[in-house]
């Protein structure tokens, strides 16, 4: 049997073929797409490194055995935990280097800089969830004293902490350097807000009556509320300045 | 015209990739020739609107790329290919060139025939549903060119397209070329001057970052029987006669 002379059997066939590899995307890809009005935005933040599955079984054992050593030992691991394990997975979002296809994406119509912005608020909201999960699940130890306080203060350093590692990042251009530079940053507020409170029976140097003490005192303690808003603002103006379109020298 | 450069500058620091370029092109193919660091790359990304000129006017489909409605709507008419192409190791061909088809912002309901179209013109339908780590350098190459091509574009832009293809693919490209120049204007850099002798309608020869001949093949080759060129073909001789005299005048 023979097709008639105007039938375009190429055209047939990528009509067939169209319908046979077409992708159906999942149910999240489908409410993203909607949410964010973008089919493209959307496939690009489920294509993430730091949302993949393997990246997000790592971030819960990190905190699940936070969590256990909490409950066992009485140290405030979750909450200082969490905010480096949230600035890592944002400071490998998306870039050059982390993107397998990033200078490609550039040259496309979806605003690489809307992907940048899109995937860290993804990641950012992702690693709150699961950092507070595991807060949650650590109420009732020793350490769970100021328990309002401890299970969401950690979300305020956490924002100053992913946004200077963002800044960095976009500044620099290495997810290595951006990472390094966040966690660096968080350790030296926990250690320096630590040294703080065993100096605490110096005259002027005490921290305020409702600060907490030791380790999480860089979580409790509402005199740092502000300066990290502050570091956080400024960063995100910074992130913001870094990856404008730009015209003239880089 | 597609292509509109006037004394268009892009400096690295000290180093001048691109010294003072003046080019227009229309449809057709125009091959981009020269040696290594001749600046051909950074002047396809400046083309590929990822690199902003240092100084200088560049006009794409007769829009400025400094605007971002302009820059979007040029991205969205336009296809790239790098010369280092960066891919999902865990796409397959389908999900690669159509997670590209999206972020182009081809609408959703054209995507699955656009996509079948492309893999279909650099002959992957066979591979199509192949994981992307599973091909061999040349199929990655093909893929990359689907890619680029997927939103019917009127200015292709293609860095070493060549490169990894046996004999047969590269006679191929070169049919796939002159047919997507009757109607686009495709660039095509290229350290192969077969390439250009198959393919362009005209081509331009950069060195130290400036454009030192612009002209037909037959032109190139005229310069070659003229000058004291070397090279086994007339067109490596038109090349490196060009070259001479213009490493002779700096």
């Amino acid at each position: 049997m023979t097709a008639p002379d105007d039938v375009d059997l190429d055209r047939v066939w990528t009509n067939v073929a169209a319908e046979v590899w077409r992708r159906h995307p999942g149910r999240i890809e489908r409410t993203a797409a909607k949410l964010l009005k973008s089919p493209g935005l959307a496939r690009a933040l489920l294509t993430t490194p730091s949302l993949l599955g393997p990246w997000l079984i790592g971030s819960t054992l990190v905190l699940a055995i936070g969590a256990l050593v909490q409950l066992g030992a009485n140290q405030p691991l979750v909450w200082l935990i969490a905010p480096a394990v949230a600035a890592v997975g944002i400071a490998y979002a998306y870039g050059p280097g982390i993107d397998p296809a990033w200078e490609l994406a550039c040259s496309c119509a979806v605003s690489d800089r809307l992907v940048l912005l899109t995937r860290a608020v993804a990641v950012f909201a992702v690693n709150a969830v699961l950092g507070m999960a595991a807060s949650v699940a650590t109420l009732g130890t020793a350490a769970g004293a100021h328990t309002a306080q401890l299970t969401f203060g950690w979300l305020i350093p956490m924002t100053a902490v992913c946004t200077l590692t963002l800044a960095v990042a976009v500044a620099v251009r290495s997810a290595a350097v951006g990472a390094g530079a966040g966690v660096a940053a968080w350790i030296v507020v926990v250690l320096g807000r630590g040294a703080l409170d065993s100096t605490a029976s110096t005259p002027g140097l005490s921290p305020s009556p409702s600060a907490g003490t030791g380790l999480a005192g860089a979580v409790t303690d509402p005199n740092l509320y502000v300066p990290y808003l502050a570091v956080a603002a400024c960063c995100a103006a910074v992130v913001y300045y870094v990856t404008r379109p730009q015209r003239g020298a880089q | 015209m597609n292509i509109e450069l006037y004394d268009v500058t892009r400096r690295f620091g000290r180093n001048v990739a691109v010294d003072g370029v003046t080019l227009d092109a229309g449809p057709g193919v125009l091959g981009l020739l020269g040696p290594n660091g001749a600046g051909k790359t950074s002047l396809l990304r400046m083309l590929a609107t990822i690199l902003p000129p240092s100084s200088g006017r560049l006009a794409l489909l007769g829009r400025d790329p400094a605007k971002p409605a302009d820059r979007r709507e040029i991205r969205r008419r336009l296809g790239y290919l790098p010369q280092q192409l960066g891919y999902y190791p865990s796409f397959t061909v389908v999900e690669f060139v159509e997670y590209f088809a999206l972020l182009k912002e081809v609408p959703p309901h054209l995507v699955p025939k656009a996509v079948a179209a492309a893999v279909e013109k650099v002959d992957l339908g066979p591979k199509a549903r192949a994981k992307l780590r599973t091909l061999s350098g040349g199929m990655l190459r093909r893929v990359g060119i689907a890619q680029a091509i997927v939103n019917e574009p009127e200015l292709l832009l293609f860095d070493e397209p060549t490169a990894g293809l046996d004999p047969e693919q590269r006679v191929a490209f070169r049919a796939l070329i002159r047919d997507l120049g009757q109607t686009a204007t495709v660039v095509v850099s290229t350290h192969l001057v077969e390439d250009v002798g198959a393919a362009c309608t005209e081509v331009a020869l950069m060195s130290n970052g400036r454009v030192v001949f612009r002209g037909t093949p037959e032109e190139l080759i005229a310069r070659g029987e003229a000058g004291q060129g070397v090279g086994d073909a007339p067109l490596e001789r038109g090349y490196s006669a060009i070259l001479a005299a213009a490493r002779a005048a700096s």
